[in-house]
């Protein structure tokens, strides 16, 4: 029994840090910008959530839209102001800038919000599922079910869409997309935009689970990085594939090993895929890396 | 190629940009705190009466990951300094002095931390310093004290490591890490029906926090308890469900988290979710700030938080009078009650005041060695240190979350109200 309930345990939360690591992702692989920002959209997502919930009394899980439209505004914002100059430049320009956001963005949010841990209590929490001695969660399983659907649409729009296909394009040949009419620095703003909202999503489903703080951010950055490396640069199975094999390994790692080395038993598989199979467990479906090789 | 370069140069103005732009919302200038205290005390004495200033200085972090600890032990420092100046001024000999706390932000950082007490001691040319927020920055600044010969009274690192390198010049008034969590066991071991067997300890993988559980499980198994599982945990863990599973399958009678606040709710959502269920919760750090029940709702409730001070206590000294009467005079000037953060922050000073007062100088190898030999009551305790400087000598308080509210159950004769035991089940709340 206790088996089965670390297999969902590691699904809860593999299928939410798929979702923490989706924007990152898309970011990285249509834009070639390692984004260590990611983790503060995360924050600014789980605080409007927050806001929302102590202020209007809105449920988290209602207010993933809001998240979402927020965060887009502000990825795209960024992207035209600030991230544009770095997109495709080398990789040390790209973190230099971004780490310079994740600072300003923290501390613009200590400023406004103070380092006080938020939480939101939905009447709900600590409620859930249960079959014999096995837990289920109300607001993880929510918060798995709604990553999933997010990822599952955002899989659609780039696979099905004129648009998702635009974004694709741009990564695999800027030269050739610019040829076939395609508005290349909107793209990146749409595509920064995306990954931002998506950020958001995942904050405001992080809102139910964990406590809020300005400085939440970081740690999901670096899950996000990870997750990315194990699972495969820019697509979104490979996100999603990655997300759930870092739940499984930090979940059992934890039963077979012991808590004090998950984080050493991920970064070990991090190591161990890189030097196997650098390009990731399902390699690159779309990157811009091949054609920056040439270019930096 | 041209064009990339450009670009990159941009970017760099951009970051720098930004930093500085972090920089200037993060940091604020070194404020003497008389221009940038809150104006609490309107009637403060008149200053043309101090016969000159006396400087005290501190790096705490208030920006960064521990900008909340930082800001209670800043307001605790403010606090001293404001209620000085309007009583009287600090007295040495038959002069009296202003105290004047000169402060920087380290940005939650011990290394930075460090690196601000140097600077206070070369260049602002301060001779006494008190302590930054948390063992990992009082270990570094401890050396800097150390190094200049200044000394330090501290409120805010409890790990004996700092005490345990022969330093001189550190002092801490605070109860060590060992003692966080004995009194959680204590009241255990009064309560008969059921009786607690089995312990479980999960803790933070920091220096403080492992000191905690280790004096915990220390005490626990001096005591007849068995302990059935201790396992430190990484920092910025955002999942313990796999590790409260496998509790599960142990069922201990008695839960322990020594970490710091974040992990301590995170394991009670958790324990809550996962339906683990035992008869006591008590955690070092946590149930004594309020945002501990705001985050968790009624499963606050029946929490026991190892406390190093609560209003109820009966200590009483001059200064501000009794524990209750010192909680009351900073609620009216900081418009919060005083958790134990600020009351440590606040005995600090007051220890060092009490030693200048009673060396009668400001030269900074007697105030040192009369700190050294300081054995008075305040309304924080006892204050007295052993030959490391630390406060072995004040018992730890335990606190427990009843229906809400927070209150003082241990010692016996502080406790206002009998604790709740057993914790009832997760499916009878």
């Amino acid at each position: 029994m206790t088996t089965v309930q670390q297999i969902i345990n590691a699904l809860l939360l593999g299928g939410l840090l798929a979702l923490v690591a989706l924007g990152f992702s898309l970011v990285w692989g249509i834009m070639n910008v390692i984004n260590l920002a990611h983790g503060t959209f995360i924050m600014l997502g789980a605080y409007t959530a927050y806001w929302m919930f102590s202020l209007w009394g809105v449920d988290p899980f209602l207010s993933i839209p809001v998240a979402m439209l927020l965060l887009f505004v502000l990825g795209a914002i960024l992207q035209v102001s600030v991230i544009n100059f770095i997109v495709r430049a080398p990789v040390l320009a790209t973190l230099l800038v971004t780490f310079g956001l994740e600072i300003l963005i923290t501390n613009i949010a200590l400023k406004l919000w103070t380092a006080d841990v938020r939480s939101v209590q939905t009447h709900y929490a600590g409620r859930g599922i249960a079959l014999g001695s096995l837990s289920i969660p109300y607001n993880k399983l929510g918060a798995l079910v709604l990553a999933l659907i997010i990822t599952a649409l955002l899989w659609l729009f780039l696979e099905r869409t004129k648009l998702g296909r635009a974004i694709r394009a741009t990564a695999y040949d800027q030269v050739g997309a610019r040829a076939v009419g395609i508005n290349i620095g909107r793209m990146y703003a749409l595509t920064f935009g995306i990954g931002a909202a998506l950020a958001g999503a995942a904050g405001a489903l992080i809102s139910t689970t964990s406590a809020i703080t300005p400085m939440m951010g970081s740690s999901y950055t670096i899950r996000a990085f990870a997750i990315c490396v194990l699972g495969g640069l820019g697509s979104v199975t490979g996100a999603l594939v990655g997300g759930l094999l870092f739940g499984f390994i930090e979940v059992f790692g934890v039963v077979w090993i012991g808590p004090g080395y998950s984080d050493a038993i991920v970064f070990l598989v991090l190591v161990l895929v890189l030097i196997m199979r650098p390009q990731g467990i399902l390699g690159r479906a779309f990157s811009a890396g091949v054609q920056e090789a040439g270019g930096a | 190629m041209k064009r990339l370069n450009w670009m990159i140069v941009i970017g760099m103005i951009a970051v720098m940009v930004a930093l500085a732009a972090a920089c200037k919302s993060s940091k604020p200038q070194p404020a003497s705190t008389g221009t940038a205290a809150p104006a609490t005390s309107a009637a403060t004495s008149p200053a043309a009466s101090f016969a000159g200033t006396v400087t005290i200085g501190a790096s705490i972090g208030l920006t960064g990951s521990l900008a909340k600890e930082g800001k209670l032990t800043l307001d605790g420092y403010k606090f001293w300094e404001q209620w000085v100046n309007s009583h009287g001024g600090l007295k040495v000999g038959d002069k009296r002095y202003k105290v004047d706390i000169k402060y920087y932000d380290d940005q939650s950082d011990a290394n930075q931390s460090a690196r601000l007490m140097e600077k206070l001691i070369t260049q602002d040319n301060v001779k006494l310093l008190l302590g930054p927020y948390g063992t990992p920055a009082t270990l570094q600044d401890a050396v800097i004290a150390e190094r200049y010969k200044i000394p330090m009274v501290e409120g805010n690192g409890a790990a004996e490591a700092i005490f345990n390198k022969g330093y001189k010049y550190t002092f801490g008034v605070l109860s060590p890490a060992k003692k966080y969590l004995q009194g959680v066991l204590e009241i255990a071991q009064t309560e008969k029906s059921p009786a607690a067997k089995t312990v479980a300890i999960i803790s933070d993988n920091d220096a403080f926090s492992i000191e905690v559980a280790d004096g915990a499980k220390a005490f626990a198994e001096a005591n007849g308890l068995q302990v059935v599982s201790y396992e430190k945990i990484p920092q910025n863990t955002t999942d313990v469900s796999a590790l409260i599973t496998q509790l599960k399958g142990k069922n201990p009678d008695i839960l322990l988290g020594s970490g710091h606040f974040n992990t301590s709710v995170l394991l009670m959502k958790t324990v809550k979710d996962l339906n683990l269920n035992a008869k006591i919760y008590g955690f070092s750090v946590g149930p004594s700030i309020p945002d501990f029940q705001k985050s968790l709702g009624s499963a606050a409730d029946d929490v026991f938080g190892g406390t190093q001070w609560t209003a109820d206590l009966k200590f009483q000294d001059s200064l501000f009078g009794t524990a209750k009467q010192y909680a009351a005079e900073f609620q009216k000037a900081f418009g919060y009650e005083p958790d134990y953060h600020v009351a440590e922050s606040t005995a600090a000073c007051e220890a060092l005041q009490l030693a200048i007062e009673k060396a009668g100088s400001l030269d900074t190898t007697k105030i040192r060695d009369t700190l050294a030999g300081l054995d008075a009551m305040t309304f924080y305790g006892q204050i007295k240190f052993d030959s490391r400087g630390l406060n072995i000598y004040k018992p730890m308080a335990v606190e427990q979350w009843q229906k809400g509210e927070k209150v003082t159950v241990w010692p016996e004769s502080a406790a206002t109200t009998k604790a709740v035991y057993p914790t009832p089940p997760w499916s009878q709340r």
